[in-house]
């Protein structure tokens, strides 16, 4: 086991160097500086911006540079926004970003199983039905259009919820449902077509046929095989929803690092684009990590490998 | 997994996410006793240092927190803060600046003229890097000193002769000097709370102010608060907090406004569709501002080298109806410097004219648009610029024959392509620093960086160095009308379309809120209206 996990960290390293050197590159080839606006700057102011932030490096020095830094945990100053430090704007907002993600996926966990369980439970009839239907319609509603109608109906019509903004525990209500809509709909699809395989297998009936009562077969055999390609989906759902989503944190004005994604993008803010996007990837790689420990807790026969 | 439920009670979970959660927020609202007043900026400003912030987001807090010698008046023109009064002297060349003495930082010590010769020096550090640097290139030796040409701070024009009195040298005269000042970047700073906190001189807990507001707390990305500053020297504002959120997406913020949370919104939280039925809200208000919209075209190249074909593109805009589609109050503009600044002349430039634009381009070789070369016109993604660039379209169509394809492109990869290879025909804006024409006027100019067109006209250079020497008003007036007819109507580099409009709904609750033409959300006299709740 210590063998396996030394071994993944390792592969994980490699994954987070290549990214970052991918990010680096990319961002390097994009069309326009981050000091490119509507006013533009006369030659001798842009050369001391140039300077300041060693843009006027050759690429390779600049490589090297980020990367010793990077080994130092340091991701450097924002372009963007002056006098702050890349490590400083993802501390400030990847808790609020993680608290959010861990949130919604809590939710979507506590939705889904029940569903999951009872559509393959009561298959071909009105409770599948009604449930795959939410199931379908969590995953065609896009996050924009559900969280403007969460806004809509519980915030101006209703009046029982804030429209926007982290602050009150009940902040987090809307944005929670929102985030936690697809990953619901996805973990009850994947949830009912698996259980309803396992329902099927010879152990399966093989428990019945010892006259074990339904639940028991259900809950104690059916759904701890089924469990499996969840988890499979856990991890990188888990990476998704914890390193926060653009759109749910703009409809909500939520300070959360998911919006850096896009708007680090759009102001090319390299420093920043680089420190989100590199700690994406750890978040990714640890959560790989975290499922494939799962699956030996769940799976014993995985252990033994 | 299951195990891992199993073993966690529930209840645990539910009191570690409530922890985890409260611990997240770490923020309460107000209580609605207090006498709050809450504004949306849209967006997190880059920067409260206002030798390097450069966008509007970051003035407005910066202007709340901050005054300078000068700020504008309602007829745009400079009127004094702490400059009680100023003096110019050498015919132009020397500006006397004389300070209050009763001015005070927000930590108790005066504000003195040390404090503006400091803060106008660390603005032209080349260490400091700032964009906004070259405002002040028209002191004696400022831009060499940015250059590092020299690193003698002394030799910088720019000295304080006692507490209260600040010398400024120019390299020649400069008719709008005085008007720079008004802008927030010329505002004072204090040495040593810069040298104590270095980067992190701006947070709540380091910065040191001299305006109508305080800055009590700073959570990024989320909003901002500010309490009335209660030694400010004309007076403690009488609203005594102010909350600034950071809420980006327009239809949320509106939904805010309608539920009571914001009591102001303007243009970065009405969308476009809700403009009309907001017209009729109360509090309603539509602010013209400095700002103005045009379409450039590349005059070296052909078909555009020919004036002629330029003239015809112009005349064949009708102008009047772009604010109908864009609802949002844009004026209509035939001439460059906007209404409202000094030299504005609504008389200037060519009007919709289809008959004249068909024979200028006839004369020009392209009966009925025959024969015209393929012409593409780009402009930045945005929904009101595709707006303005299908409706321009049609109408070039019509009136010329002319059938010119549209592209769209994200915005820094726009910019790059108009200073790198600028297209046919372009969008662009822009939006003055401080209200003079000349910071309109030399955008086309041979020497600005800002001039995508690549049009050079030495009369034109000429006219507009005269203005800025010139210390007559009157005069200058002539000057920049002789520059814009050039402009807008012989050589035509350019078409101007509109200028911009704000949109701003205030609580009725409250008045006294200036949002001014330069975009500035002016908060210290806001107030309830109602007599039992008035401060």
């Amino acid at each position: 086991m210590l063998r396996f996990l030394l071994r993944r960290t390792l592969y994980g390293l490699v994954v987070l160097w290549v990214v970052a050197t991918l990010t680096f590159v990319l961002l390097r080839v994009l069309p326009g500086g981050p000091f490119d606006s509507e006013r533009r700057l006369p030659p001798e102011v842009m050369v001391n911006i140039e300077s300041k932030y060693h843009l006027n490096e050759p690429l390779p020095k600049q490589y090297s540079r980020y990367l010793t830094a990077l080994l130092k945990a340091d991701l450097g100053p924002s372009f963007k926004f002056i006098d702050r430090d890349v490590k400083d704007i993802i501390a400030d907002t990847f808790p609020v970003s993680a608290l959010l993600g861990v949130l919604a996926l809590s939710f979507a966990l506590a939705v889904s199983l029940p569903l999951g369980l009872l559509a393959a439970t009561f298959r071909n009839r009105w409770i599948d039905r009604a449930c795959v239907f939410l199931a379908t319609l969590g995953i065609s509603l896009p996050n924009f259009v559900l969280g403007a109608l969460l806004i809509w109906i519980f915030s101006l019509k209703l009046g029982w919820l804030q429209a926007a903004r982290w602050g009150q525990p009940s902040s987090a209500v809307l944005p929670m449902i929102t985030l936690g809509a697809m990953p619901c709909a996805q973990l009850t699809y994947l949830l009912r077509s698996s259980l309803l395989e396992t329902l099927n297998e010879d152990f399966i009936r093989t428990a019945r046929a010892k006259g074990l009562r339904e639940p028991v077969v259900l809950f104690k055999h059916a759904v701890r095989n089924s469990l499996i390609p969840v988890l499979t989906l856990l991890g990188p759902l888990f990476a998704i929803v914890v390193a926060g989503s653009f759109v749910v944190e703009f409809v909500f004005a939520i300070p959360g690092m998911g919006r850096f994604f896009i708007t680090a993008v759009t102001d090319r803010d390299y420093p920043l684009i680089m420190g989100v996007t590199v700690v994406y990837t750890a978040i990714l790689v640890c959560a790989n990590l975290m499922v494939d420990i799962l699956y030996s807790v769940v799976d014993p026969r995985m252990r033994a490998h | 997994m299951v195990a891992l439920i199993r073993s966690a009670p529930i209840s645990r979970t539910i009191v570690f996410f409530s922890l985890l959660f409260v611990c997240a927020c770490k923020s309460s609202s107000p209580t609605a006793n207090e006498r709050v007043f809450r504004v949306n900026l849209g967006t997190e400003p880059p920067s409260l240092d206002w030798s390097l912030a450069t966008d509007h987001v970051s003035f407005n807090v910066i202007a709340n927190l901050m005054v300078g010698l000068t700020e504008f008046d309602k007829n745009l023109k400079p009127a004094p803060v702490i400059a009680k009064s100023w003096e110019i002297r050498d015919g132009g060349r020397q500006i006397l600046f004389h300070l209050r003495d009763d001015v005070a930082w927000s930590d108790g010590k005066k504000v003195r003229a040390q404090d503006f010769e400091y803060s106008w020096k660390r603005l032209l550090n080349p260490k400091t890097a700032s964009e906004y640097a070259y405002s002040l290139f028209d002191i004696v030796n400022a831009e060499e000193f940015h250059q590092g040409k020299i690193t003698d701070e002394s030799a910088v024009g720019v000295t304080a002769t006692d507490d209260t009195t600040l010398e400024v040298r120019l390299k020649h005269p400069t008719s709008y000097f005085v008007a720079i000042t008004t802008f927030e970047i010329t505002y004072p700073q204090r040495q040593d709370v810069i040298e104590k906190f270095g980067t992190k001189w701006t947070e709540p807990e380091n910065i040191v102010t001299n305006g109508p507001f305080l800055l009590t707390s700073w959570k990024h990305e989320n909003e901002i608060r500010l309490k009335a500053n209660p030694n400010f020297f004309l007076g403690t504002p009488a609203i005594e907090n102010v909350e600034m959120f950071m809420v980006n997406e327009m239809t949320t913020a509106l939904a805010m406004y309608e539920q009571g949370q914001v009591d102001f919104i303007d243009n970065h939280s009405i969308p476009a569709l809700e403009k009309p039925r907001l017209a009729k809200a109360p509090g309603f208000k539509r602010v013209p501002q400095l700002r103005g919209e045009y379409y450039g075209f590349a005059v070296d190249r052909k078909p555009f080298n020919d004036p002629r074909v330029r003239k015809a593109f112009a005349m064949a805009i009708d102008r009047s109806v772009l604010p109908t589609l864009l609802r949002g109050g844009q004026l209509p503009a035939s001439s460059w410097i906007p209404p409202g600044m000094l030299a504005h002349n609504p008389k200037i430039g060519l009007l919709y004219n289809p008959p004249e634009a068909r024979r200028l381009l006839r004369e020009a070789g392209y009966p009925d648009g025959k024969g015209f070369p393929s012409v593409t016109l780009i402009y930045n993604t945005l929904e009101d610029h595709k707006i303005v660039a299908e409706a321009v379209q049609g109408m070039w169509k019509r009136n010329l024959g002319v059938l010119v394809r549209l592209e769209n492109q994200e915005w820094k990869v726009f910019l790059k392509r108009l200073l790198n290879d600028p297209p046919p025909i372009f969008r662009s804006g822009w939006g003055a620093d401080y209200p003079d024409p000349d910071n309109f006027i030399k955008l086309f100019s041979s020497y600005s960086p800002q001039n995508y067109s690549r049009w050079r006209n030495s009369r034109y250079d000429r006219l507009l160095e005269q203005a800025a020497r010139e210390l007559n008003e009157q005069k200058r007036v002539r000057l920049y009308n002789e520059a814009q007819r050039l402009l807008c109507e012989e050589d035509v580099p350019i078409v101007p379309l509109f200028t911009t409009a704000e949109s701003t709904v205030l609580n009725p609750r409250y008045s006294g809120l200036e949002y001014n033409s330069m975009g500035r959300l002016v908060l210290r006299d806001v107030r309830l209206k109602t007599a039992t709740g008035a401060n």
